[in-house]
């Protein structure tokens, strides 16, 4: 068993009186994949973007409670989103790689951090960052060509290539693959199988098919409160709940 | 109803529209070319002036010059004398009722042109050179055929006398037409065939530019606060209101405003390019700051959370992602509210900018006109040459209006990405 990396402690968030979750506690181990399954709008997204604090740009969204990270607090009010989110990398539900090339796409997160001064150190974070997220064989001649020229699923991998550049310790994956083909669905989770040696991996997920393949570990939300945690394989054969068995099952949801 | 008989109702009503709809297009169509081809037939003749060609004999006795006499003595010098001497000799005149009616079918330039041509060569004493000279208004119009010569003696302002010596001009072949350059080079005058838009043209420049370097700056950096980094409450939803209120203000309530606080209680300089400048950048702000909205909103959030997401800061999320790719829509939002500007005159007549200014504008704190007060100006004039230097001058400041628009579509599909 990894150490626990990220630990959330009667995790509140309100959007404006309508509220999002209800005393999550739910740690996240290190160097393992993390899926969070559970039917729309039960709170999953919600609960993945408190760790980078991505619903600070929400106007009406609300924290409240605790979420450490290595044991620092996130929810602190003087803690610096930039470094926060510099540690915790995203990969969102629709790819969205910025509309330059594939090289500033990735050489962007690096520049702004001051990591890679020189050219050659941004080239190597760049040819680097590719070959981790699998892209790097495939557009190594077209490097000048806007990300937004790929297919949608070389622009995902674009994008986790993107949150890799800066060398994260998290990274949080919120429907990765719901615009995807299989094909490209396929890929993903093998770079996924493959991320989890370095980085601690969060990822939302619709597919019960894909949180068995990829995660350790998965958490079921409902209404905004997680059901229930554990082992993948116990959730999915055995779970104690038995809500988690009607959603598994198919039952609703 | 049956099946068939709303399948025909449906096609009968698609194509009823189909036909109204290209009967607006027809219409809309229509009046456009009545437009343009009213101002063209009347203005184009204005691009020509007509010229008598006349032998100049630079008369040592009538002239206190020298050959290779400085530019400064030359400027001083008095040409009356040669010129009136030259104009005589051109055609046999009886007496001086005649010689004075010769005369008169000359511009009030003349005696400047022949000056002009002895500043471009100074050793021309003693000398006989035929140059052309602008005729006056009169013979202007008539040898563009707008004057009416079959009316009655008394009721023409070209006499009988007048006539005769303009056909021996045309007989003789010393009446052309020539490029009018005094129409884009001159300031405003009494005499039409010496009025030109320069000053105007200027004047226009000026302000443009004064409400640019105003209104971009004030617009764009207000478009991005309140778009990207103001919280969304009451007072934010107030301002937005009040823009687009602004917006829809009629131009003459800024000209009103400038007039009490620029002119009366600060006392900028009146009828000045600064002023009108100001008072343009003043109405132009809130038709930038709406497309300019508008083209931060059009990019999609997704964008700003991919920036955030890998650690930039908010004002780094905006700076290098958005804001680079609004630029495009505000671009050409900009050009057409100047192209708007550009056009207004009536906070212009306001301010004073309807005076009449012979001297082209030095500086943004001279006085001057511009292209539509211009067109005002001369269209309110009783001669007949003012009423083609109207028509052209609208053709110009349309060709302006044509360039700018045209500008704002290129550059918008020439940098507009696109995402899906």
């Amino acid at each position: 068993m990894n150490k626990v990396k990220i630990k959330s402690k009667n995790l509140n968030v309100h959007y404006g009186q309508k509220q999002a979750l209800f005393d999550v506690n739910l740690d996240l181990n290190e160097k393992e994949v993390t899926a969070l399954i559970g039917p729309s709008g039960c709170g999953k997204s919600t609960f993945i973007r408190c760790i980078n604090r991505m619903n600070d740009v929400i106007d009406i969204c609300k924290v409240t409670g605790n979420i450490e990270i290595d044991g620092v607090e996130v929810n602190d009010e003087n803690l610096d989103v930039v470094s926060l989110r510099e540690r915790v990398g995203m990969v969102f539900q629709k790819p969205n790689p910025f509309p330059k090339s594939i090289y500033e796409n990735i050489s962007y997160g690096p520049k702004i951090h001051g990591k890679g001064d020189t050219k050659s150190e941004l080239d190597e974070i760049v040819e680097n960052s590719l070959k981790k997220s699998a892209l790097w064989e495939e557009v190594k001649d077209r490097l000048d060509e806007p990300g937004t020229s790929l297919s949608g699923g070389q622009q995902q991998r674009l994008c986790i290539a993107r949150a890799i550049s800066v060398n994260p310790e998290v990274i949080l994956m919120d429907e990765p693959c719901s615009a995807l083909d299989p094909i490209a669905t396929a890929k993903i989770e093998e770079l996924i199988d493959d991320l989890k040696k370095t980085y601690t991996i969060v990822i939302v997920t619709h597919s019960m098919a894909q949180a068995v393949r990829v995660s350790q570990k998965t958490g079921f939300f409902h209404l905004g409160k997680l059901i229930e945690v554990g082992k993948t394989e116990k959730i999915f054969k055995n779970p104690d709940n038995k809500m988690t068995q009607d959603y598994i099952t198919g039952r609703f949801g | 109803m049956t099946k068939e008989e709303r399948l025909k109702k449906r096609h009968s009503a698609e194509k009823r529209f189909r036909f109204y709809g290209l009967a607006s297009i027809f219409v809309a169509l229509l009046f456009v070319l009545i437009l343009v081809q009213n101002i063209f037939s009347k203005g184009s003749s204005a691009f020509k002036k007509t010229v008598i060609k006349t032998e100049v004999f630079y008369n040592q006795e009538l002239l206190e010059l020298k050959n290779g006499a400085s530019e400064k003595d030359i400027i001083n010098a008095d040409f009356y004398e040669v010129m009136i001497e030259s104009l005589i000799k051109s055609f046999p005149a009886k007496n001086i009722d005649e010689e004075n009616e010769l005369i008169r079918l000359f511009s009030a330039d003349a005696e400047y042109e022949i000056k002009k041509a002895f500043l471009n060569n100074n050793n021309l004493i003693g000398e006989k050179i035929i140059l052309d000279l602008t005729a006056s208004d009169d013979i202007d119009q008539l040898h563009k055929g707008n004057y009416p010569r079959d009316l009655p003696e008394d009721r023409r302002r070209i006499s009988n006398f007048q006539l005769a010596i303009y056909d021996n001009f045309v007989e003789n072949d010393k009446i052309s037409k020539n490029f009018n350059n005094y129409y884009f080079t001159k300031g405003d005058s009494r005499d039409p065939e010496l009025a030109g838009i320069g000053g105007a043209i200027v004047g226009s420049i000026y302000s443009i530019l004064i409400c640019l370097l105003l209104a971009f700056p004030v617009a764009v950096l207000a478009s991005i606060y309140l778009e990207e980094f103001a919280p969304k409450n009451k007072i934010t939803d107030f301002i937005e209101i009040n823009i687009n209120n602004l917006a829809a203000v009629p131009s003459i309530v800024y000209g009103l405003l400038a007039l009490q606080i620029l002119l009366a209680t600060i006392q900028l300089p009146r009828s000045t390019p600064l002023v009108a400048g100001i008072t343009l950048a003043l109405m132009t702000l809130p038709r930038i700051i709406i497309p300019c909205r508008a083209s931060l909103k059009a990019v999609p959030p997704s964008i700003r959370e991919g920036a955030l997401a890998v650690g930039a800061s908010k004002f780094q999320s905006v700076f290098h992602h958005v804001v680079p790719l609004a630029m495009p829509g505000t671009l050409s939002g900009t050009i057409i509210g100047l192209a708007q500007a550009l056009g207004e005159t009536a906070p212009l007549i306001l301010i004073g900018m309807v005076a009449f200014v012979v001297d082209i504008p030095s500086s943004p704190i001279d006085p001057s006109s511009s292209l539509p007060v211009q067109v005002y100006l001369w269209s309110e004039s009783a001669e007949r040459g003012f009423v083609e230097k109207t028509s052209a001058t609208i053709m110009i400041l349309l060709t302006f209006l044509m360039m700018m628009n045209f500008l704002a579509v290129y550059l918008r599909q020439k940098f507009e990405k696109r995402w899906n």
